[in-house]
């Protein structure tokens, strides 16, 4: 058996490695987190059979849980560490070619960190420990976006940082208020007792908890960082940050409004509140000229849908939510990387300079067309069976509400079908230009590998569907939680 | 005068954590942004000293003789507070080098004439 907290050691181990190598070789530093990030690929796929019948709880320093910090390995956490180390895989493997001004050695380092930090989130059990590696997470986001120390670059991070930095200190005031009510830190502990603390304290720390966690989950009206911070930053930092970073932020969400505070009567709101997100998403993405804050935009859509499919709060609907998360990730995150080399060979990021590119980058420009489609929700790429199941499952509650909600995201979806057919039919028109200019080797395998993942799962979507169902019993399951980490104390 | 008495910390940590996220939210200027930014965090670092904290106690060092638990400070809140400062000075640090990038790029610091990006 391997022991999950692998999941955290390599990464960090392998972040403090890379300054050590670059004694050696300077080049070293570039194969790092390819290596790093393939080991956690293994340890997830080592860990999944085992998950699956139940989840394992490490304790860290042998500390029975309601004291000291522990690790919770469920489905749920663990499939959010699959899409982690996956992305971080193939990110890594794109970034050894792409990466090549400014100090790689840092940039590396920095994209290990922030590994650690998602993993981190997802995994702990601890409401502290949840704080730092989501310090983790934001602080080498930050450094990341300016990393090219260009104009944007440097203004959208500093952007990103003032905002992210207002959240964590609500969130550090919502721990302080929580554990003055409840003498705990461990989640599991403060769940049990929560329902006998009687205190208008209590609503204020999850209102810090939402709002604290909503600016790194881009829910709206929080997300005025996101645009600028995903388009200004290297593509293959836009790549993760959209393909996991803003989904784990929406995960500490639903873990504190689910699990720790049990506050089921607040669904309805957080329902609305991923509806006016997503519109406000696809309305904003729909004019943009610039390619990049187009694809940031869609992702703010795309994180309001998640947010809604969750927030219906049936087991089906969670599913379906769960699937939407894995399939924005794989489809977010090849449009920015088929992207990061449209505009490198382009020289601009503006939508007009790219007519004509499908011609010079045919394998790029097809990846790019998968991953729209598959976005859009088109069959049979894996952004159909998601929508499909949100939308059935938000049929099923037969709530007027819910009704309502479900016309506005077909609205929402035709506003996204207009705008990624727009720029489709400039990147496939025909100018008349010759001479293929192909993206480097190192680039096109990562992406060859997300589209046949995304049409892969598309056509057998009962390959994930099973474990996304434990994943999602996991989340619901409130009581079954606290059981499995106090056990039955 | 007994109420300011018993809620004395609460009152100047919610003070602080309120004057910080005024200047955030009002001033200009991105050092003064990034001030408002560090007295929040020592707010914020007040509050949680103050949760556990007791006149007059001591460590709970359980070896001791003759310690009352009624003496005892509780460490938990410290050490998140040890954990919470460091974090808080990466952060600043972080700001700082960033707003030096940016006054090179830009040649000013108002936020309001930083317009590259829509604000």
């Amino acid at each position: 058996m391997v022991s999950p907290v692998l999941l955290i050691a390599i990464p960090l181990g392998g972040a403090f490695a890379i300054p050590l190598f670059g004694f050696i070789s300077k080049h070293i530093s570039k194969y790092i987190p390819v290596i790093v990030t393939l080991t956690m690929l293994i340890i997830v796929g080592l860990l999944i059979p085992e998950v699956s019948t139940h989840p394992i709880v490490v304790k860290i320093g042998g500390f029975q849980p309601p004291f000291g910090i522990n690790l919770v390995v469920s489905p749920l956490s663990l499939f959010f560490s699959g899409i982690v180390s996956l992305l971080g895989f193939l990110v890594s493997i794109y970034a050894i070619k792409y990466i090549q001004n400014g100090d790689i050695e840092k940039y590396h380092l920095l994209f290990l960190l922030f590994l650690v930090g998602a993993v981190g989130v997802v995994l702990t059990g601890d409401i502290f420990n949840i704080f730092v590696f989501f310090e983790i997470l934001c602080i080498s986001s930050y450094a990341l976006v300016a990393y090219n120390r260009d104009k944007d670059g440097v203004e959208a991070g500093i952007k990103y940082l003032i905002q992210g930095s207002v959240g964590s200190a609500f969130i550090l005031i919502g721990i302080g208020l929580l554990y003055g009510l409840c003498g705990s830190l461990n989640m599991a502990d403060i769940a049990n007792q929560i329902h006998s603390v009687n205190s208008p304290l209590l609503f204020l720390a999850l209102f810090l908890f939402i709002t604290g966690f909503g600016v790194e989950g881009a829910i709206f009206p929080l997300n005025a960082w996101l645009p600028d911070a995903h388009s200004s930053a290297p593509s293959t930092i836009s790549a993760v940050l959209s393909g996991f970073a803003i989904e784990v932020g929406i995960y500490a969400v639903v873990r504190f409004v689910w699990t720790v505070f049990g506050a089921s009567n607040l669904l309805h709101f957080l329902a609305g509140l991923g509806i006016l997100t997503l519109l406000i998403g696809e309305l904003s993405a729909f004019k943009q000229n610039d390619i990049k804050r187009l694809l940031a935009y869609s992702s703010i859509g795309q994180i309001g849908l998640i947010l809604f499919a969750i927030s219906i709060g049936t087991a089906e609907s969670t599913t379906g939510g769960l699937f939407q998360v894995l399939s924005h990730a794989l489809s977010k995150a090849l449009l920015f990387l088929a992207a990061g080399y449209m505009i490198y060979r382009v020289g601009s990021r503006d939508i007009k300079e790219m007519k004509g590119i499908g011609a010079r980058m045919p394998v790029t420009s097809f990846c790019f067309l998968i991953g729209a489609f598959s976005l859009v929700g088109l069959p049979p790429f894996i952004g159909f069976p998601s929508k499909f199941i949100i939308i059935k499952s938000a049929l099923l509650t037969h709530q007027g509400y819910f009704y309502f909600l479900v016309g506005t995201v077909l609205l929402g979806t035709v506003i996204e079908i207009s705008y990624f057919f727009k720029l489709l039919q400039g990147i496939f028109s025909r100018t008349g230009e010759t001479g293929i200019d192909e993206a480097p080797m190192t680039a096109l395998v990562p992406m060859v590998i997300l589209t046949l993942l995304i049409v892969g799962i598309g056509v057998y979507p009962e390959v994930v569907s099973r474990f996304l169902q434990l994943a999602s019993n996991n989340l619901i399951d409130r009581i079954g939680y606290i059981n499995q980490v106090l056990g039955g104390l | 005068m007994e109420f300011i008495q018993n809620y004395l910390y609460y009152i100047a940590s919610f003070g602080l954590i309120l004057i910080g996220l005024y200047i955030i939210l009002i001033k200009r200027n991105l050092i003064k942004m990034i001030i408002g930014l560090s007295i929040m965090d020592t707010g914020v670092n007040i509050l949680l000293i103050s949760m556990g904290y007791l006149s007059g106690g001591t460590a709970p060092i359980f070896s001791r003789e003759n310690l009352l638990p009624s003496r005892m400070v509780d460490p938990v809140p410290q050490a998140l507070v040890l954990t919470a400062i460091v974090i808080g000075v990466a952060i600043i640090a972080l700001a700082l080098s960033l707003a030096i990038v940016l006054y090179r790029h830009y040649g000013t610091l108002n936020i309001r004439k930083i317009r590259g990006l829509r604000w």
